[in-house]
């Protein structure tokens, strides 16, 4: 009889919870919210189809040679130009500390089918890709100016060269970076 | 497909069912910041799938799926942020607080009272516990829904499900707020 009482009793609580879940509130999304999620996706996944990397725009097409400029007051001319190591751009780091590196590619025509390849320098690495000493993205280049950040980390007082090779149709371009980390 | 046609088909193959997938969003989720940004990834995530989007018998089911999966994944980053944001479902027009009263404020009281406790032993359930419960007794999911959702057996759906509500009866009744 006891044992019935439990039992009842419990049924009972089990009915009173399936009530007030039923019951459980719910946030309405915010007014206009699904509207700029629908806006907000096709931008951001036509631009993530595109592109892994971030790339807005290019400017004059590899055929015509590839102007890089390293954004933050250095301006580097023709890659692959014959230079001295005193005309690659250098950057300084702090041990630890990321440090984005903004490139920037311009062309006159858009390019499908790029491939850029960073190469890393011991003891530097490029943020989300431990352990790696070289990336290789495939990507189509708009036409326009091209943004391509590379947050970079030095892991050890070291330097050396980041190279940024960037291919298309049998050409290519390559972009050297000097760091130096302390 | 290019550019320019496929916003709109995107559009008419996923508004539909936007309702749902929100309040489903909102139940894995718990909050509302968090369940937009899980309903804004998985929009981005499909968007870019929408080659395989078109071809899906059952847009809605397969969106869920994706969304769930979008939430496994990354569920330490909504649990952080949820435990962030706690305070914030008190927040007057937001969470339980914007329940709508009635004439009787002695027992519009009780029931926020209530709902306050059932909400903080929500809090107490595994997600794997609690997405069960709350998507079978709130938003009326059946056995097989939530099956092909989480890709689990309907037996391990059922055993979530009892475990849930017991564990649920166990906190509820230790606090007091059943006899």
């Amino acid at each position: 009889m006891q044992t019935r009482d439990i039992d009842d009793r419990m049924d009972e609580t089990d009915r009173q919870i399936r009530e007030l879940l039923k019951d459980y509130p719910m946030t309405e999304a915010s007014a206009g919210f699904y509207d700029r999620a629908l806006a907000r996706a096709a931008h951001e996944g036509t631009r993530r189809q595109r592109n892994r990397w971030i790339m807005t725009g290019f400017g004059s097409a590899l055929a015509a040679g590839i102007v890089l400029w390293l954004l933050g007051g250095l301006f580097v001319t023709t890659p692959d130009a014959p230079s001295g190591d005193a005309a690659i751009p250098g950057v300084a780091m702090t041990l630890e500390e990321p440090r984005t590196v903004n490139l920037v590619f311009a062309s006159k025509t858009a390019l499908d089918d790029a491939t850029l390849t960073v190469s890393l320098p011991d003891g530097i690495e490029l943020a989300g890709f431990p352990g790696q000493k070289e990336i290789v993205w495939q990507t189509s280049l708009a036409e326009g100016r091209n943004l391509l950040p590379l947050e970079l980390i030095a892991l050890t007082p070291a330097g050396g060269e980041v190279l940024a090779r960037l291919e298309h149709d049998n050409r290519s371009r390559t972009f050297r970076l000097r760091v130096e980390a302390s | 497909m290019n550019d320019n046609d496929r916003k709109p088909a995107f559009e008419r193959l996923v508004r539909p069912h936007f309702d749902r997938l929100y309040r489903l969003a909102f139940r894995l989720a718990g909050q509302r910041a968090e369940a937009e940004d899980l309903f804004q990834e998985l929009l981005i995530k499909a968007y870019g799938m929408l080659d395989d989007l078109v071809t899906v018998d059952e847009p809605g089911s397969w969106l869920s799926r994706v969304m769930y999966n979008l939430f496994i994944d990354e569920r330490r980053r909504f649990r952080r942020r949820r435990m962030h944001l706690v305070d914030e479902a008190f927040l007057p027009g937001d969470g339980i607080e914007a329940l709508a009263g009635t004439d009787d404020p002695v027992r519009d009281r009780e029931r926020l009272e209530t709902l306050r406790q059932l909400d903080a032993a929500l809090a107490q359930l595994s997600d794997e516990h609690r997405v069960v419960v709350l998507l079978h007794d709130t938003e009326g999911y059946k056995m097989e829904e939530i099956h092909e959702l989480m890709g689990i057996p309907v037996g391990t759906v059922k055993s979530r499900l009892h475990r849930a509500r017991a564990r649920l009866r166990e906190i509820l009744t230790e606090g007091g707020t059943f006899s």
